[in-house]
Order: structure tokens, then sequence, then C-alpha cells
């Protein structure tokens, strides 16, 4: 019998491992392209839960390095909202080993780039880093998973920078205000009510304390995914992250505590005044979770209705009405069903009134009839060219890898969607148009200009 | 210090009627892009016709042949590719990507759209309408408003102080005959740049090149209409009067760098001590120590002449007047007493290995190679950077900058609520020449 030589190489590192929370398993190659032979992302996982994917990547001497937690604003309660984005700042700050601002200085150093990000479902961190500087990107965020302080200065000063980073994109922002306004008011049970970035109030009133526990709660291996992709070598990678984790302890992660949201049986509309020149509208059904079935019919719906300048709104409402400068849409790609979000720009002299008359015309078509043949094969071409153009650099591809085995535990999905797109028929997106867009179950915000030179905010927003 | 392992050039060749080609093969994956560029730009808008260089160019998917715009984006669509305009001062790029499978059928559309575009009026006149939207859509954004308005103050009668987006009178003033004269002077073999990137090789990128400009005249090459920008004097503190704002938008700059200057990279590595990364003097003041503004940044623009040196942060209301000091206080110590030792071994580290995201992906070998060409740029521009960076000195550093930078000539712009910032920020600011309040919605 011929023996596997990757079991071989694992059996010999797991023989130097200091304890049983240092041993890697091998949990599976996934080809990441179409062809069974495309290059495999690797999933391993250590002893104490985290899991490791790395896909080798020889294509430019880089490597991208995320670490993605399986915690958003949706693990958050009423009164604590924007704790994980304003976690997601204080990262960067001070550990146990590294004195604040040394962090990002170790990494500028080494021609680093970084950044992170934090949504509803998850957080992330990223390092792209040239190839020979890996082992930085494994100590840096193997030092902040379990050895970050957490002091008064710090939190207050970060507090401030959170604030205007939302009157930077909320308070002073009219697209950005009337979509926190959207979800506030589909969603009234469910966290997706409240905004990422949080309430400014509760934004202001954090204090270490708060930040502590959630730390301690949320930032462990076993709640981690670390995603390698780049021109570094399988054994290499497998040695460092479990010289760098091997000892941290698993945390015990409470159980989820989301309500479901309960069906919307009514409309909700809402006006908002903001100085702003023109109308603007914005329509949110409730949609599917991205691991529903409905998902991929409903993605391709929705680039029928508003992909590009030959989609069915943009062609009516842009070119021929001339009555909006912009429309799109956008179907939530969230772990729990989110919304269908239409948005419409009214060009001068027009009213969100007419905007809403139109987009219901469309709506109404695509619950009536069967799109065309061409219309479909368009909408499958677009969604091919972006999935690629999302995987030209080793970031691209690490994110991609991240997010679709933290949302769906599988890191090759964008594939496997691919191919569903493929299969989708006409009949299917007409399906999903009459279940999901429900006249009488959608929110409608409507964002008008204030005419007056006070300082009127809006009132939904209060 | 470990530098970016050094990789061949984009392969060049000449096509016929003398337009450059450049390709980047990479079959990483099944994607190609391809890039159009011409010595042409917004600096070449006529006077009073502001708008036009991104008016041809956008008028190029609106018509071609017997083709309607709607057919030119059915077809775009069915191959799964994507076109879009690029439009600076000083270069106007059709760029597209498009599935690799699908390229040859793209090329022959492209031809067409390049070669035979029929500027339509009823698409033209319709295109004038949604710019003049798009003019007033631009109101909403802040930092636009700010940087519309720090280009307009720095370089007064420029052709860089001008929007590319045009006006709603120069835009509605442009006709057919307008956008045919300025196709006809810069639509030319000679004029033109063709670049491929990705699942292409070299022998069909020449036979795809020549396809791609068949139906372009040979033309000629066309010579940088644009002066050596002069300096404002002094210091003009210009507020965009926008009401209900909790925040703002604050450039503070004057002139900054030539891409020939002897002394261009020295300033570049200085400026990125100054406000060019995380850790920077600007982000740390501003934002680590205080918490005043989200980001924190200095910018040198780069172009065929002399550009902006720029100072961007956007702290609330209330921090904006100290904000302002600050920011002249920083800068001012900056210009008299330089860069230190330290911050200059750190920098260079940063710049040199950091050049490894710059030529990560085939499109941005390529793109370093276009600009070489398009802005004429030292060839040895991007190649001999890492090797330039480490051979700038303190002094060097020192020098360009008291050279270059001037804390007397400045104009800063505000974007927020006059009423409620403008006495603070003025009185914030030593040596004031004069204060212009513009209101968000005037039209420029």
């Amino acid at each position: 019998m011929k023996l596997d030589p990757r079991a071989l190489a694992l059996a010999s590192l797991n023989a130097s491992a200091s304890s049983p929370n240092a041993k890697w398993s091998f949990d599976g190659a996934h080809p990441f392209g179409e062809a069974p032979s495309a290059a495999p992302v690797l999933r391993y996982r250590l002893g104490n839960g985290l899991t490791l994917l790395f896909l080798e990547d020889t294509s430019a001497p880089v490597v991208s390095y995320f670490t993605w937690y399986c915690v958003g604003s949706r693990h958050e309660r009423p009164g604590k909202t924007g704790l994980a984005h304003l976690f997601e700042h204080l990262m960067f700050n001070e550990t146990e080993t590294f004195k604040a601002g040394e962090f990002d200085r170790l990494l500028e150093e080494n021609g680093a780039e970084s950044n992170a990000a934090t949504w509803v479902d998850w957080t992330y961190y990223y390092e792209s880093l040239p190839a020979d500087r890996f082992s930085l990107a494994v100590k840096l965020e193997s030092e902040r998973m379990s050895k970050l302080v957490l002091r008064d200065p710090q939190v207050a000063s970060e507090k401030e920078v959170v604030a205007n980073e939302r009157r930077y994109r909320v308070d002073d922002d009219v697209e950005g205000a009337a979509n926190e306004v959207l979800y506030k008011t589909a969603f009234t049970k469910h966290p997706y009510h409240w905004p990422t970035i949080g309430w400014m109030p509760d934004i202001l009133g954090f204090t270490p304390a708060d930040c502590e526990r959630f730390y301690k709660t949320y930032y462990a291996p076993n709640n981690a995914v670390i995603v390698v992709v780049g021109d570094v070598r399988e054994e290499a990678v497998l040695r460092e992250v479990r010289d760098a984790y091997g000892a941290l302890s698993s945390s015990v992660i409470p159980p989820e505590d989301c309500e479901p949201e309960p069906p919307q049986r009514d409309v909700r509309e809402i006006e908002m005044k903001k100085p702003t020149a023109t109308e603007k509208l914005l329509v949110g059904y409730h949609g599917p979770a991205l691991g529903d079935a409905d998902h991929a019919a409903l993605t391709l719906l929705n680039e029928i209705m508003f992909g590009g300048r030959a989609s069915r709104a943009h062609r009516s409402m842009v070119i021929e009405k001339e009555m909006a400068s912009e429309v799109r849409g956008w179907v939530s790609t969230f772990q729990d069903p989110g919304l269908f979000e239409m948005y419409a720009t009214a060009r001068e002299g027009h009213q969100t009134r007419e905007l809403l008359l139109a987009l219901d015309r469309e709506v109404d078509r695509v619950r009536r009839d069967v799109v065309a043949d061409d219309e479909l094969v368009r909408a499958k071409a677009r969604l091919e060219l972006s999935t690629l153009q999302s995987l030209e650099s080793t970031s691209g591809k690490a994110e991609v890898i991240g997010f679709y085995e933290l949302l769906l535990g599988d890191p090759c999905a964008v594939f496997r969607r691919l191919d569903v797109y493929r299969r989708v028929t006409a009949s299917d997106v007409r399906k999903a148009a009459r279940r999901y867009l429900r006249d009488g179950a959608r929110t409608i915000v409507r964002v008008v200009p204030d005419e007056e030179d006070d300082d009127e905010m809006s009132e939904a927003a209060q | 210090m470990s530098a970016v392992p050094s990789r061949p050039p984009p392969a060049s060749a000449l096509l016929d009627g003398g337009a450059t080609l450049l390709v980047e093969e990479s079959h990483a994956l099944p994607l190609v892009s391809i890039v159009i560029a011409l010595r042409s730009g917004s600096a070449f808008d006529p006077q009073g016709k502001e708008g036009l260089a991104r008016i041809v160019g956008r008028m190029l998917r609106r018509g071609a042949e017997t083709m309607k715009a709607h057919d030119i984006e059915d077809a775009l669509d069915r191959l799964g590719g994507e076109i879009s305009i690029d439009l600076s001062a000083s270069s106007l790029a059709l760029q597209a990507q498009v599935i690799g499978r699908n390229l040859e059928p793209l090329i022959e559309l492209l031809a067409k759209l390049l070669g035979s575009p029929a500027f339509p009026e009823d698409e033209l006149a319709r295109l004038k309408r949604e710019t003049q939207a798009e003019i007033l859509e631009a109101r909403d954004n802040d930092r636009s408003l700010a940087t519309y308005a720090f280009r307009r103050a720095l370089f007064a009668g420029h052709p860089y102080g001008r929007s590319s987006l045009g006006t709603t009178s120069s835009t509605g003033s442009i006709t057919q005959a307008d956008a045919r004269a300025f196709y006809s002077r810069h639509f030319a073999r000679a004029n033109a740049l063709v670049a491929f990137a990705g699942d292409v090789t070299l022998d069909q990128a020449r036979v795809l090149g020549e396809k791609l400009l068949s139906g372009l005249p040979v033309g000629e090459r066309i010579a940088d209409p644009v002066p050596s920008p002069a300096v404002t004097k002094g210091r003009h503190l210009v507020l965009v009067d926008k009401p209900d704002r909790t925040q703002t938008q604050i450039l503070i700059g004057g002139l900054g760098t030539w891409p020939h200057d002897d002394d261009h990279i020295a300033l570049g590595v200085a400026n990125a001590i100054f406000g060019g990364t995380f850790t920077s003097r600007l982000m740390k003041a501003v934002r680590s120590e205080r918490g005043w503004s989200y980001g924190a940044y200095a910018r040198l623009a780069l172009d065929r002449q002399r550009q902006s040196f720029s100072m961007w942060t956007f702290p609330s209301a209330t921090d904006a007047a100290p904000c302002v000091a600050l920011e002249l206080e920083l800068l001012q110590a900056w210009v008299d007493r330089g860069v230190t030792q330290e911050e200059l071994d750190f920098i260079k580290q940063y710049l040199i290995r950091s050049q490894a995201f710059e030529v990560d992906t085939a499109p941005k070998r390529l793109h370093q190679a276009i600009d070489i060409e398009i802005l004429g740029l030292p060839k040895d521009f991007h190649s001999g950077y890492a090797a330039k960076v480490a051979q700038v000195t303190a002094e060097a550093a020192n020098t360009a900058v008291k050279r270059r930078i001037s804390t007397e000539d400045l104009v800063i712009v505000v974007v927020g609520t006059a009423s409620d910032i403008r006495e603070g920020i003025e009185k914030q600011i030593p040596g004031l020449v004069e204060t212009t309040v513009k209101p968000f919605d005037a039209e420029e």
C-alpha cells in the first residue's frame, strides 16, 4: 500500500507537538476552481479548535493572511451595539508584548498591507506581506488573539475615532443614513435591526470592562478561521501556525441568542429630510439567507433588474424615462435572511413617488412573466466575470475562501455558486420573484431635500 | 533590506501607425484586461466646454456603425465583458475586462466603438442631461466637494483647477461637432497605446492590437497643452457652506511635486513619513493621540506638470478649528525641522518592501508601464524606484521639503456649516489673507 506523503508529514509534525492542543488534523482538500484538478484549498484543524485553510499560490512573491472570527454585530445586544466594530479598532492597540502603535509599525516596516472589517455576521483582520515576511503575520495575529491589553485611554480615544467614523459614514452621508433606517425598520427582533457601527450613545458608553468581556468570549482559536494564500510552503505554514497558536486554550462560545425575524405583514414607510438636492428611494423586501436554495435565483434576478446599463431598471428609469440618475439593487449575503435592497436617486424635478411606481412596474413584470433567455445568459456572464475579478489577487482569494467557509462551511463555494447560477432557469427566477417580492411586506425609505437651514434631523433615525 | 525580486517589464512592440503595444501575460485566471490609452484628457477641454473629454469617452458606447447604445450594452454583457472610461487631466483610457474565452469577439466590438463611433444626437443630448444630474448628485458627497474646491482654489485659471465633469452650463454647450472634432484629433494610432494583461500571449496580442486600432487613422502624437501651474500667494481659506454638518472635510495644501524634479523621490519619502502611512506623524497626532478624525493623510498628486501637496482630515465640527491649528503646526515643524534618521530608516523599509503590492497582479504591472508612456515619466520611474529610495539621505529629504513645500502659500478648504465653524477656524490661521464662503450648491 502506498502511504500518503501528507499523512506522513503530518505524523512527523505532530510527533513534535507540545500538547494535544497543538496537534493538527487534516480535514480535506477542496479544489479551488471548477476543475477537480485545480490547486486545492487544504483544511486543517488544531487541537484547540483553530481552523486553517491554505492555498499555495506562486503567481507573485506575496502572501495574504486572513483571520476570520465568527463574531459580528449579530452577537451584540441592545444598549451595547457597535461593540464588535469598536473591538476591531482596539485590536490594533497594545498587547502584552507590543506597546501601542508597535503593531502597525512592525507591519509597515515589513512592507505589509493590513486592514480589518466587521459586519453583521463576522469580523476579519488581514495582512498581505512580501512572502518572506510570513512569520510576522503569524506572530502578530496569534499575539492579539490572546494578549490584547484593554486600558482606558485607548478605549476612550478609539471611541472618538469610531464616533467620527459614524459621522462620516452615516450621520453626514445621505445614503448611509437611509440604509441604516431601512434595516432598523425592516427588522424588529433580529439583530440585523441595528447597524454594525452601532448607535452613537452606545458607542460613547462603552467601558474597558465591556471590551474585556467581549474579548474573552469571542477571541479564541475555536472561534477563528485562518486563511493563508500565497507563495509559502504547506509544511512551514503548519509548523509556524502550530508553534504560535498551539498553546492557546479554546473558550466556551455561548450559544447564539438571536430571535428570528417574524414575517413582516405590513408596509413600513419612513420619510427622512436631508440637505440634498434630489430625492432618494430605498425599498427593502425580506430575502433569503446566503445558504438558501433561492439565493442564487434571486441574485440573478437582481442582475437582470439592476446589473449594469442593459438591466431593466437602468434602461427604463435612467435611460428611457430619465427620472433617476442611478438605480441599484443588492441581495444581502448574510447568514440569516436579509433584504433584497433596491435604491434609486431621482433626477431633479422627479419624486420618489414616480420612482416607486416605476420600480413596481419592473417588480410586477418579473412576477408575471418569465425573463427572456438572453437576459438570463447576460446575467450569468456578468456574474461569472465579477467572480473572476474577485480572485485576481492573493487577498481577494483569501477573502472569498474565508467568507464562504464561515457562512457556508465550504471554502470553495464560490465555484459551486457559479455552477448553480448556470443551472438557474427563467422559471426559477420568476418563482423567487413571487416568493420574495411581496408588496404587502416591504419597507420603503424616502429621502427628501430639507429646504430649511435649521438643524432638523431625521425623525426616523431618532 | 530585501527588495521585491525584479521581474521583466511587460513585453512591448510597435503596432502599425506607431501605437505602442504592451503585454503582461498571466494565465492564472481565464480573464483578460485591455487598455486603450490616449495622450488626451480633461486638460484638453476647450475653455467653456469643460467636460468634453469625458463626454467623448462616454459616447463611445452609445452608438457605433449601425449598433445602437442598447445593442452595445447587450453585446458586452453577453460576452461577460465590461468597459469603463478612465479620465484624468492627462489621459483618456478605455479599459475593458472580459472572460478569456470571449476575448476575440470583445476585440471586434471594441474596434467598432473606437473606430466608428456614431455620436448620435439623441444619445449626446441624453448623456448631457445625465452628466448634469451627476453634477447635482456630487453635491451629496462632502469629500468630493472639498476636493473640487481645493483644486479650484489652488489651480485657479489652470487646467488642473477644472472639474473633468464640467459644469451645468459648460456641458450644456457641447455639440455633436465639438465631440467629433475632439475625437478626430485625439483618436489616432500615433497617439494611442494598447495594452493587454492576463490570459493572452504576445503573438495573440499583436494581432488583436492591430485589429483594435484598424478603424483609426495614423494621425499624430499630441503634445501636452498644460503649462506649469503658478503659486497662489498667501494663506486662503475657502469655506464650502453646507447645512446640518456634524462633521467637516478639511484639505490643506499647496503645490507639490513634478516627476522630473531631481528631488521627486526624496520629497515622496519625506511625505510618507509625514502623512503617508498609518503610523505617520499626521495619523499619530490627529487620530491615534486625539481621536479627532477617522483618517489623516498627506498626499502628493502626480501628473505631467507640478501637482498638489495636500493634507486631508475629517474631524467633527467641534474639533475642526483645533484640528486646523494642529495640522498647521505639524506642517511647520516638518518644513522647519525635517525628518529624523530613525523615521527615514523606517520609511525606507516600508516603501521598498511594499513595492511587492504594486506589482502583485498582471493589471497592476501593466498600469505601471502605461503610466510611464502616457504621463511621460522617466523610463526607470518604477523599476528604479526602490534603489532610489534606498539612496535618499535625511539631508536630501529635508532639503526637498524646504524647497517644495510652502507653509506661507496655502489653500485651506473646509466643508461644513459655516456659521458654526468660521470664526473658530479663522482664529487658528495666522496670516490669513482672505476667507471665501461658497454655498455647497453654487454653480461654478
